[in-house]
């Protein structure tokens, strides 16, 4: 049971000891007499998210029915992207097995069935079977054996649903392999908070009452004051211009979708390279946001920025510096991004570029950096700059 | 203490298994899943099937989660003191006289084993969920103005749902055994309006599933699901209707299909708006 314990860490399954005591009281208390119960005992214990679904049901398939984990890319995606799909394909059509234009013709579904023919093949040839198809009972597809520490996997089970479960696989767009892992992104965001009085006067000032009350000769006097609540608000402005941004989509895309499911007020306007007086509603940057909207708001928003801070120096500090030929503006973009620091008193810059690269990319990032406090966007860095927020964010919550 | 479903609700096995693993487990269970799943409804029916008492919460955003456990009445004391508790028997020297137990407080004194269920746990703020952590962990709270633990003296069987709607923190989730339902196939799905209605004739029922999985797939933004399905067929038994109609021509859509835009969709006269 360790071993599947182990599996479960290495598919990625987060695992705390307190979960490893509560499966083996379970399994003390007699709570999975089959495997199928078992399945469902240790999903309960184990998997807290869906997104752990998928990783979970292969962990499993691999350690009790035996299936070979380093197969376990069964997504026929993965699968036809894959090497090995790619050189037998190559080999066949070589060897003159395969016909090209026979290719076409058995469609996928075809293709891959024959190549999971000649793969079942080869494996009985070099490894007597055992791993894929056998009658020895360590494989998905063999029958009658013990597997997984002496629990009866095959024959009759009593609902069946381990198994369909997990051919079903219903989860399996969940498992999110990104860089920044998702739940710790979502931890350091949660730290995020702004308690701020809201709502009506509802709450009893017990000591203010009293005190009143006292000085009143005892004649009670109700004090009323309003919550502390965490009462966050948060404007996020997206560089999402320019080449210079794409190779960071993906990444940006990640840290924005888990802003965006984890706060209740956001709002998100885009901008292009610089900031020139205005903001805009929509991707494309059609409708602008009037800067004094902007400024109205600010005073207890936070306010994120997430850009590489890369362009041509021109475009920070000259006049008439932006890209837009149409531009009247003749304020510099330097001075444009003061007064924007200025509206709030709590910002942060996110630059998806890692930091010990700002100094050679460009140098109106260090420009910017002067400006704006800037983190990168790793784990870290979002760490950093959620504290810097909360730090920034303090003094203006006071009042 | 087995649960074993009950005449008025489908439970499929995979579900059945979880609900009586927590039971076992004493640990609370976190159902996640669209609205109309039947989440709610399980935990009546667990309370129904087991003959035991309900202590429900619907949670509401303002929500701070003491009050589930108990609210101290610092005003109705401040009076009595004041003016006297005259003849309603209320102690101004007692604290415990000037304590209302929430749902939980309730379902934790109870000298019976309870049913609490928290409702739509989703819409408390997180802050609200962290102060029910000691709750789901060993079935106590402590009342702040005393210092007093009050501990569960049977634990109830705990059962939270969640429209997931925003995620919940972990710290939550790890004391909680979470599953998410998923939405009933076609198969389950006729096994489920058969309770409701057991004289649908076959051809009729087949044909109104068909419309409704259709209707499943085209993307609405609140896509119809259990609950409409059985309004739906209730309707149309009421109305006398001999088929569902298909197309654009289906009975009663508005049992079905609750949002304006998403009607307007259906009838084919709703645009995307442009940008």
């Amino acid at each position: 049971m360790i071993g599947f314990i182990y599996e479960l860490r290495e598919a990625g399954v987060p695992v705390s000891v307190q979960y490893i005591l509560e499966f083996f009281h379970a399994l003390e208390r007699g709570l999975a007499p089959d495997l199928d119960r078992l399945f469902l005992l240790a999903r309960l214990i184990f998997v807290k998210r869906e997104e752990h679904y998928d990783a979970f049901e292969q962990a499993f398939a691999s350690f009790f029915f035996g299936a070979n984990p380093a197969r376990r890319a069964l997504a026929w995606e993965d699968l036809i992207s894959g090497k090995p799909f790619r050189e037998w394909l190559e080999r066949e059509i070589e060897s003159g097995r395969l016909p090209p234009d026979a290719v076409s013709e058995f469609g996928m579904e075809g293709l891959l069935s024959r190549f999971f023919e000649t793969l079942l093949a080869q494996e009985g040839e070099h490894h007597g079977g055992s791993t894929w198809v056998g009658t020895r009972g360590r494989s998905p597809f063999g029958h009658g054996g013990m597997s997984g520490g002496g629990i009866r996997v095959h024959g009759q089970g009593l609902h069946g649903t381990a198994r369909k479960v997990i051919a079903d696989r219903r989860f399996v767009n969940y498992s999110g392999k990104s860089a920044l892992a998702a739940e710790n992104l979502r931890q350091a965001l949660a730290s995020l908070k702004s308690l701020r009085p809201t709502g009506p006067e509802t709450e009893l000032d017990v000591d203010e009452t009293v005190s009143r009350t006292a000085r009143n000769g005892g004649e009670i006097e109700l004090v009323f004051r309003r919550e502390l609540r965490n009462r966050l608000k948060l404007i996020v402005l997206l560089d999402n211009g320019g080449y210079s941004m794409t190779p960071y989509v993906p990444l940006v895309r990640t840290v924005f979708a888990k802003i965006a499911g984890t706060l209740r007020d956001l709002r998100t306007f885009y901008f292009h390279n610089c900031v020139y007086g205005a903001v805009y509603l929509d991707p494309p940057r059609t409708r602008p946001l009037n800067w004094k909207v902007l400024a109205n708001e600010s005073r207890n928003t936070r306010l994120v920025i997430i850009g590489d801070a890369n362009m041509a120096p021109a475009e920070l500090m000259a006049s008439y510096g932006s890209l837009d030929v149409g531009a009247v503006e003749r304020k510099p973009g330097r001075e444009w991004l003061k007064e924007l620091r200025g509206m709030f008193p709590a910002s942060v810059w996110l630059n998806p570029i890692p930091e010990e690269r700002w100094r050679y990319e460009s140098a109106t990032i260090g420009q910017i950096g002067r400006i704006f406090h800037m983190e990168d966007l790793t784990l870290a860095g979002i760490k950093r700059a959620v504290e810097h927020l909360n730090a920034e964010g303090r003094t203006v919550d006071g009042r | 203490m087995r649960f074993e479903g009950s005449d008025h609700y489908h439970l499929n096995a995979e579900l059945h298994e979880i609900v009586n693993i927590a039971i076992a487990m004493e640990k609370p269970l976190l159902l996640t899943g669209e609205a109309g799943t039947g989440k709610t409804r399980l935990a009546f029916e667990i309370a129904r099937s087991l003959g035991l008492q309900m202590e429900e919460a619907r949670c509401k955003s303002t929500f701070k989660g003491e009050e589930l456990c108990y609210v101290y009445d610092t005003v109705l004391r401040l009076n009595d003191s004041r003016f006297g508790s005259g003849t309603t028997g209320r102690d101004v020297d007692n604290i415990w006289d000037y304590l209302r137990f929430g749902p939980i407080g309730r379902a934790f004194l109870a000298e019976d084993r309870r049913v609490l269920l928290l409702d739509e746990i989703d819409k408390t703020d997180s802050d609200a969920q962290d102060n029910l952590l000691d709750v789901l962990e060993d079935g106590s709270f402590i009342i702040r103005e005393i210092n007093h633990r009050v501990a569960a003296r049977i634990k109830p069987i705990i059962v939270i749902t969640s429209n997931a709607k925003r995620e919940l923190s972990d710290p939550f989730l790890r004391r909680c055994f979470c599953h998410a339902i998923p939405f009933p196939p076609p198969e389950e799905m006729a096994l489920i309006v058969r309770l409701h209605f057991p004289r649908i004739p076959e051809h009729f029922l087949q044909a109104c599933l068909t419309s409704f999985y259709r209707l499943r797939e085209q993307g609405f933004e609140k896509p119809p699901a259990t609950a409409e399905l059985l309004d739906w067929i209730g309707s149309m038994e009421a109305g006398g209707r001999q088929a569902p109609g298909a197309g654009k021509d289906v009975a009663h859509i508005g049992t079905l299909l609750k949002r304006s835009q998403d009607l307007l969709k259906f009838k084919g006269a709703w645009k995307p708006p442009r940008y």
